[in-house]
């Protein structure tokens, strides 16, 4: 099998392999692109969007002191509640701190008012929107289990950008009739480029 | 008439992404960079600023203007006017972030004192591939910006185009299809179990 071969192949089944992620980056960036659109969008609706599922008063747990950290207040709060999925903590107030847990499907928070020792819990309601962005966002290896394995996914998706470059200028310098055209493209997007980077 | 189609796809599918291969490894570096942030930066240090200037600014503000207005005015006199956020701090200081690409500069005015301070951003190479990731977006009055947004989404039309060019252009070729198929089919197989546990 030729070089020439491989690297068209290679070109061509990476990038069906990659093809969900790549229409995924590619949708959710028209959100984050227009997120004001899509904002008045839901907004026209006049619905809520976070919803009241629950409330506990006289919920006792331990508070960390201001600056402490917050994240085993997050997992005792998270694991009371029943629930899966990412979590983190940060205080919205010195009388309050908000919980929030997610999944790509789904957003809790839950507000933890600690004079009173009350828990408001809340469900955010589903949007497209904030789905796509959600994923397109997702990365890191802070958190262990799956999201590890979707940022090795990213990092693949990273690699596999790099490769498409690489396998397409070869295959586009041995198309010999597409110099001149492609020459043109190049270098007017580099240019275009520079004089983004030289004037933002 | 299928085999010029095919051929027109095929060379826009190739121009479009020689245009574009500097947001494509703009786009790449700054994802793998966010992606291991935590590594990249440990406990994420400040940015670290260097003074360009710190002078009386003597210039008088409408009894009307607001925070906006002042940054506005305050940019315009400097010559730095371009997109821009402003915040009033509980001291009553007026704090300008002026976005620049490599490095973006903070103007603070002090009303009691009538004194403004310029700072620049010092280079970072981190926090430069991740500002340029996150810029988008027709919000701010500027050409310039909106000209930089209508480059981000060409760049996700391409992306899109790209994607569905690649498919065609894939089954036009018989003999990559079966491979072609267990790729795809693999590819989605995996994204859906992503889907269904994350």
């Amino acid at each position: 099998m030729k070089f020439l071969h491989i690297n068209r192949r290679t070109h061509l089944y990476l990038s069906l392999f990659l093809l969900p992620w790549f229409l995924l980056y590619g949708a959710s960036s028209i959100v984050f692109s227009h997120g004001t659109y899509f904002e008045e969008l839901d907004q026209a609706k006049r619905i809520p969007l976070w919803i009241k599922i629950a409330e506990r008063t006289n919920y006792e747990i331990p508070v960390p002191g201001e600056g402490g950290d917050l994240k085993p207040f997050a997992e005792r709060v998270v694991t009371d509640l029943g629930l899966n999925g990412s979590h983190g903590a940060f205080r919205q107030s010195p009388n309050r701190i908000d919980v929030f847990n997610f999944t790509f499907w789904r957003s809790t928070q839950a507000k933890y008012f600690i004079d009173e020792k009350r828990l408001v819990v809340e469900d955010r309601r589903f949007r497209w929107d904030h789905f796509l962005t959600g994923m397109h966002a997702s990365g890191g290896f802070e958190e262990g289990g799956w999201r590890n394995f979707w940022a090795v996914l990213v990092d693949v998706v990273c690699a596999g950008m790099l490769l498409w470059i690489v396998t397409g200028l070869i295959m586009w310098w041995k198309l010999p009739q597409t110099r001149n055209w492609g020459w043109l493209a190049l270098v007017s997007g580099a240019m275009s480029f520079a004089w983004f980077l030289w004037k933002l | 008439m299928r085999s010029v189609l095919s051929k027109l796809l095929r060379r826009t599918h190739l121009y479009i992404a020689l245009f574009l291969t500097p947001w494509v490894l703009m786009y790449t570096a700054s994802t793998f960079v966010m992606n291991h942030k935590s590594h990249a930066h440990g406990s994420a240090p400040p940015p670290r600023w260097e003074t360009l200037s710190d002078k009386p600014y003597d210039g008088a503000f409408p009894s009307s203007a607001n925070e906006h207005d002042m940054a506005r005015q305050i940019l315009a006199s400097v010559d730095m006017d371009g997109a821009h956020q402003v915040s009033k701090r509980g001291d009553g200081k007026i704090v300008i972030q002026r976005f620049a690409a490599v490095q973006p500069l903070r103007l603070t005015y002090e009303p009691v004192s009538k004194r403004l301070l310029i700072e620049r951003q010092l280079p970072n190479t981190s926090a430069f591939l991740e500002r340029m990731h996150r810029r988008r977006g027709y919000q701010h009055p500027y050409a310039l910006e909106d000209t930089w947004a209508f480059s981000v989404d060409f760049f996700i039309a391409g992306v899109i185009f790209w994607a569905l060019s690649g498919l065609w252009l894939w089954w036009e070729m018989k003999v990559t299809r079966t491979f072609g198929a267990l790729a795809l089919a693999g590819g989605i197989a995996l994204f859906a179990s992503f889907l269904a546990v994350l």
